[in-house]
């Protein structure tokens, strides 16, 4: 009886983890937590928790050894109410997380870890800039092959109304890069990202800081990248809402640093993007 | 912004703390789905006879097998847990636990790739070559310690039960049952390490979304406050050794040996793995782990940045 009750409760604690994970993957929650490249991984985690759940009911009991040694200290000592403690400890934390968690970071974390505003902050490798130079193909004219880089229309994603889809990344590498920020100054823009107040760099008053969390593995590693947003009509939302920004993005100097600014036209709430954590 | 140190959010934590358990469970179920396999199919005492006797050259060894068998460094705990019961020298599993996290080719490629236009190639070179120093000098430290210091006596049991039986132990007759057997022990596994991972992960998660990063800057003037800094930073995100380099290449702040202590100290110790370290050894050897590890990391770090200039 206590083997069964033993082999219910493991049992029981693996689909519990097998459904979070395939749930988290099925839904597409996943994506708020992790990378991408771990999205698979975690679904196959997920299916192969349910398979040891099952196959862990269907071990008869006279190959239940019992032994710690062999089965684990869990798994096979005597049932206990220190036992009990543990196997809610597996289970509880993890399903209380599950219901409670926002799926993003709010003011309090994104503070906490301070706002990148510089490109040299940026946990990710600095793209290349300047002409693309291949080398001539055998027979080709060599003065082709040094052609300018292409022209940036072809690669800018746009909107409806003709506006550049940039993303804060993209403005912080332009503000240190030259051939980059030809691609964006003074063009019309959109922008979406999460309102922050401006603490700093606001001699007006009329500017506020759009921010995107972008993470390299998971959300606990997630960067806040941020560029500042400069409207006469601050909006009235709480921290952390989303916002989509229309106007134009700029890059003066101040204090002796090149930042991009964007000197809106409407700013309004949106909902959040599809991939709301940038990769 | 508040200037407080501390300002903590139950939802940010439940979002830190489920990223972090989400991320790692498919590798802790990787390490003991091997754990399991290890016990059936692997000879006892083969990797002990594979390896050399000489405790030096044992060491050095099993600090390089993370090249053949990459583990990360909560998939490595409930493997080094079963080799060692099957037979492996207790200082070479400890090699080979702080070792693999950093001498791997992941870990070197993520390395050299977060350090692009920062010195990469030295950066790998000495976050791998540092990691595989401390490992081989922390295995041969454990090397003269008695195993009941080191190992939890549950642990320890099944090592000295091994001495006593070897090969004597009844086996499950037929591949399938040998698989069956397998599986159990694998499950067993996985739900002690679990335990010490959520625990591990959920303080981790309080110190990583509590903290004001921030005010550590003003530490980063100073080569031995910015390294003991970033070690302790370390610590307190627990951020897995395959994506570490990509934050330490962003604290432009801090000198390159205080990233690179960072970069060596995190994969060997964090606030996540003190608990998992504790499904395997006594908590008082894990503790002297730590400290151990802190200063031996920090000393060598600041030595290295008086040496060398990057």
């Amino acid at each position: 009886m206590i083997l069964l009750l033993r082999r219910l409760v493991t049992s029981g604690i693996l689909l519990i983890w097998g459904i979070v994970l395939t749930y988290f993957y099925f839904s597409g929650r996943v994506q708020a937590y992790l990378h991408p490249n771990f999205h698979l991984a975690l679904m196959l985690c997920g299916l192969v928790l349910i398979l040891m759940a099952v196959a862990v009911l269907g071990v008869s009991a006279d190959e239940e050894c019992g032994d710690p040694q062999c089965c684990g200290a869990l798994n096979g000592r005597p049932i206990s109410w220190k036992n009990g403690v543990a196997w809610l400890g597996l289970v509880v934390p993890l399903l209380v997380a599950v219901k409670v968690s926002p799926s993003q970071f709010g003011a309090t974390a994104v503070l906490n870890r301070g706002l990148v505003e510089e490109a040299a902050g940026l946990p990710f490798e600095r793209p290349q800039v300047g002409p693309v130079v291949e080398p001539a193909l055998p027979g080709e004219d060599p003065a082709l092959a040094l052609s300018p880089a292409m022209d940036s229309s072809t690669y800018l994603v746009k909107n409806a109304k003709g506006q550049i889809k940039v993303e804060a990344m993209d403005l912080l590498f332009a503000a240190e890069e030259e051939g980059l920020r030809g691609d964006f100054e003074d063009k019309e823009s959109e922008i979406i990202g999460q309102f922050l107040p401006a603490k700093s760099n606001n001699p007006k008053g009329d500017r506020f800081n759009l921010v995107r969390l972008y993470m390299t593995c998971c959300a606990a590693d997630a960067r806040p990248i941020s560029v500042t947003v400069q409207i006469p009509d601050l909006p009235k939302v709480a921290d952390m809402t989303w916002l989509r920004v229309e106007g134009k993005v700029t890059f003066p100097v101040e204090g002796g640093r090149r930042f991009p600014l964007i000197v809106a036209d409407s700013v309004e709430a949106c909902d959040p993007p599809p991939d709301a954590a940038a990769y | 912004m508040s200037s407080s140190w501390f300002n903590f959010s139950f939802p940010d934590f439940s979002y830190s703390f489920l990223s972090v358990l989400l991320e790692g469970i498919p590798f802790i179920l990787l390490g003991t789905l091997l754990s399991g396999l290890i016990d059936q199919f692997l000879p006892a005492r083969l990797m002990a006879r594979l390896l050399p006797r000489n405790a030096f050259l044992g060491s050095c060894v099993s600090g390089v097998l993370g090249m053949v068998f990459p583990m990360c460094e909560c998939g490595v705990v409930p493997v080094i847990r079963r080799l060692i019961a099957k037979g492996l020298p207790v200082s070479h599993a400890v090699t080979y636990m702080l070792a693999a996290p950093i001498v791997n080719p992941i870990v070197a490629l993520s390395t050299y790739a977060a350090f692009r236009g920062q010195s990469a190639i030295e950066m790998t070179a000495l976050r791998l070559g540092l990691g595989f120093f401390v490992a081989v000098i922390a295995g041969l430290a454990v090397h003269h310690l008695a195993l009941k210091y080191v190992l939890r006596p549950a642990v320890l049991e099944s090592v000295l039960a091994f001495g006593a039986s070897a090969e004597a132990a009844p086996r499950p007759q037929g591949i399938g049952a040998r698989f069956g057997a397998a599986l159990r022990v694998a499950v067993g596994d996985f739900l002690d390490v679990m335990l010490y991972f959520v625990f591990g992960v959920a303080v981790a998660s309080v110190f990583s979304t509590s903290i004001n990063q921030e005010l550590l800057l003003p530490l980063s003037v100073n080569p031995w406050l910015a390294t003991g800094t970033l070690m302790s930073f370390a610590m307190l995100l627990s951020l897995c050794s395959t994506s570490d380099a990509f934050i330490a290449a962003t604290f432009t702040a801090f000198p390159w040996m205080a990233k690179l202590a960072f970069l060596v100290f995190g994969p060997m110790m964090d606030l996540k793995l003190v608990f998992i370290y504790s499904s395997v050894f006594r908590r008082r050897f894990v503790v002297g782990l730590l400290v151990g590890l802190f200063i031996l990391i920090g000393l060598l770090s600041v030595r290295l940045g008086g040496v060398l200039d990057l």
